[in-house]
């Protein structure tokens, strides 16, 4: 097959390769995206109003299969029943870690990626979070600051549409909001007590979410089903599939190639250029090449750095990108599991109507204005009050005519928890290679994870526990757990790293503009490129540093210098 | 926290988001196709254990002015969680648990519970309520039991589109209704 040639290549097409795709169509560069899964079809795949009586199962998942196939993917809460088929068949898509050192890797390879059934929580940083690493001497420094980011975050804001409530908090500045929905009652009254009772360090707020609250760009308002990781029939909240995919199609400068298994990247010593990308149909196996001026990964945190990995030259023996040593480590996640919840005793005479699909959040707290001596950084909790309804009724003493009325005719007490996600520290031991012995169904090298929390997460768990049930009692809640959880990395989703970006191509891969310093036509703008994690969700910050490198890449092809 | 735990029967992790509820008509899209229950014959449940099961279950879930669990099938939706969906050593515990109750049925002067007079069914579920808690025998098998026939009810179709009336469409959100307990 003769190559083909574009001006751009995107490889992914989830929540940041979905904005590469609408950036470079926008800015008139025709551009393919390779996408290794299959297509989505809402109309068929989006099944947010099946109700569990319409399943087999009810919803407790097709438990066999599941264990069978994706025995990884399992893990996670959103892998079920309706919406397993978008996460990977862990047969077909394998990656090893020491015996005894797990880590989780949870992916989903299908057009729109994990934008399909992601947390849609958003959140800006702060200089507290970009100065972090200098400051502690972890990693290496940002080369970026908030003030770099600042536009950018608002312009990819404006475009996803986020509801959100403003709280002038520095370590989680606001940002381009829609109407918040309201708290609910139980919520209210705790954030009133909360914020008296902690002289404002700790707030209940909103979770900043991306999900619409008033039509935006085509989409409508969320009509409030509650069940957003099957997908969303009105495109309310964002993903690649909802926004930024049609978008790039408007132009009409998109092509769009499912069943497209990126193996490597390919680099021309002479030019000191990428020329294009090395692909494996994923139906028929045969191998083909792709070529363009400008190059962006987005195929996710450890696939991207995978594929440089695969991109062995005689110039680069460990992978294109590996000069500086540091291609493939500093791996991170955040770490939750630690929280507790408790029954509220107030607000019993009210109701919530309508399935609101967001969570409360506390920002981080620790750290913030005076120093913990246990840990460094921070975590914010995420949870909710609510009132559970039939589903108290396994745990309620009881049965009967009685029994039933109550759970049928009663809501029981409102039940908050809050549920800590912290920041984990950039390591360098924390790492993935090439399995030389493992390959994937398409006979590309897998990953081998090494991967482990320190004990600075660990206290920060500790804290967790011990912060929730604090303000559990301040509300005055009764029947409280707490509850640590110690799950290995991976399973928040949030994996980061493995191809940071740096001020210095000695201790970095990428630079300040996610350009490679190895092949500066090659850019990668997932979530490999973080120096650090913060304990904010890092969507909508691998968004924003993906229009920034965007248009960066533009005025380069303009002046010629790719 | 306290669904996942409710829907942990059996120790598989699962996170559902809330099943909204008092509404009007559900409205569906995309429904996909599956095999119905109706269709499914009992395949793990002998006929004693039928008995015992579909006799607990309603005491748990009785048929009032509304269906009970045995109307909206809530036995067999635990024989197919035990077919196919419980590991072995789960399903031995559980039907393991069953005998356990006739056992206990035994010492009240019946050789089944299903035989027991009313009131002293009441008084040995009321035993096993309260032993909900224990690892094995007759005390686990009544919270397995519990726990299904309180899921399996509620998660009907029948009962999601009389009873809950499940609303899947709201244009807009309450967050502080008044709200009376009709109990």
């Amino acid at each position: 097959m003769p190559p083909m040639t574009f001006d751009a290549i995107v490889v992914g097409s989830g929540i940041s390769g979905g904005w590469a795709a609408k950036e470079l169509t926008e800015k008139g560069l025709r551009t393919i995206v390779l996408e290794a899964g299959r297509p989505i079809d809402p109309a068929v795949d989006y099944v947010e109003h099946v109700l569990p009586g319409e399943k087999r199962y009810r919803g407790m998942g097709n438990r066999k299969q599941v264990e069978r196939y994706q025995p990884i993917q399992r893990h996670t809460g959103a892998c079920d029943e309706w919406s397993s088929k978008f996460f990977v068949n862990d047969l077909d898509n394998p990656y090893s870690f020491p015996e005894g050192k797990p880590f989780y890797w949870i992916r989903g390879r299908q057009v729109g990626g994990r934008s399909i059934m992601w947390g849609r929580c958003v959140y800006r940083w702060s200089d507290l979070d970009f100065t972090a690493n200098a400051r502690e001497g972890y990693g290496v420094d940002w080369p970026l600051r908030y003030n770099d980011m600042a536009p950018w975050w608002s312009y990819v804001e404006k475009f996803v549409g986020i509801q959100g409530r403003r709280e002038n908090l520095p370590q989680v500045p606001d940002g381009e909001f829609q109407t918040p929905w309201p708290l609910n009652a139980a919520e209210q009254k705790s954030r009133d007590i909360l914020l008296t009772k902690f002289g404002g360090e700790r707030v209940i707020t909103n979770a900043r979410l991306a999900v619409l609250t008033e039509d935006h760009g085509g989409r409508q308002k969320c009509h409030l089903c509650g069940h957003c990781a099957r997908g969303c029939i009105t495109l309310s909240y964002f993903s690649s599939i909802n926004s930024t995919l049609p978008a790039a199609r408007k132009t009409g400068r998109l092509t769009l190639r499912p069943f497209s298994v990126v193996h490597s990247v390919i680099y021309d010593p002479t030019k000191k250029r990428a020329t294009g990308v090395r692909v494996i149909d994923a139906n028929t196996k045969q191998m083909f090449d792709v070529n363009a001026k400008v190059i962006f990964l987005n195929a996710s945190a450890m696939e991207s750095t995978r594929i440089l990995l695969n991109s062995a030259t005689s110039e680069f023996p460990n992978g294109l990108g590996s000069s500086s040593g540091e291609l493939g480590h500093n791996l991170m996640d955040h770490i939750m599991d630690g929280g507790a919840s408790g029954t509220l005793p107030f607000a019993m005479d009210k109701r919530e109507i309508g399935n609101r699909p967001d969570a409360i959040y506390v920002p981080r707290f620790r750290n913030v204005k005076t120093k913990h001596p246990d840990f460094l950084r921070g975590y914010g909790f995420e949870g909710r009050a609510y009132r559970p309804a039939w589903d108290r009724g396994s745990e309620m003493p009881g049965f009967g005519a009685s029994f039933k009325k109550s759970l049928i005719g009663d809501l029981g007490p409102w039940v908050m928890d809050f549920g800590g996600f912290g920041e984990m520290l950039p390591r360098h031991e924390n790492y993935v290679e090439l399995d030389p012995h493992l390959v994937d169904a398409w006979g590309i090298p897998a990953l081998r994870v090494h991967c482990s929390y320190s004990e600075n997460e660990h206290k920060m768990q500790d804290d967790m526990v011990v912060t929730a049930t604090e303000m559990l009692e301040a509300l005055g809640a009764t029947d409280i757990h707490p509850y640590k959880e110690d799950n290995p990395p991976g399973l928040v989703i949030h994996e980061t790293g493995t191809a940071r970006m740096g001020r210095d191509p000695k201790t970095s891969v990428l630079n300040s503009h996610n350009q490679v310093w190895d092949a500066p036509n090659v850019f990668v703008t997932d979530g490999a490129c973080m120096p650090s994690t913060a304990n904010q969700n890092p969507s909508i910050t691998y968004m924003a540093l993906t229009a920034r490198a965007v248009d960066y890449a533009h005025q380069l092809l303009n002046r010629r210098e790719l | 926290m306290r669904r996942r735990e409710v829907v942990q029967f059996l120790g598989a992790a699962l996170a559902l988001p809330f099943i909204p509820r008092g509404a009007e008509a559900a409205i569906k899209l995309g429904a996909e196709l599956h095999l119905r229950l109706d269709d499914v014959p009992f395949r793990t449940l002998n006929r004693d254990q039928q008995a015992l099961v579909t006799g607990i279950a309603e005491m748990i879930i009785p048929e009032t002015d509304t269906p009970g669990a045995t109307s909206v099938k809530v036995p067999e939706f635990i024989d197919l969680i035990l077919t196919e969906w419980a590991s072995d050593d789960e399903r031995a515990a559980f039907l393991a648990g069953l005998s356990d109750i006739d056992v206990r049925a035994s010492a009240m002067g019946s050789p089944r519970f299903v035989a027991l007079p009313a009131a002293k069914k009441v008084e040995l579920m009321t035993a096993l309520d309260a032993a909900r808690g224990d690892k094995t025998g007759a005390g686990l098998a009544f919270a397995r039991l519990k726990a299904l026939t309180v899921y399996g009810y509620f998660t009907s179709s029948r009962v999601e589109q009389e009873i809950l009336k499940v609303q899947m469409y709201f244009n807009g959100y309450q967050g502080s209704v008044p709200f009376t307990p009709a109990v």
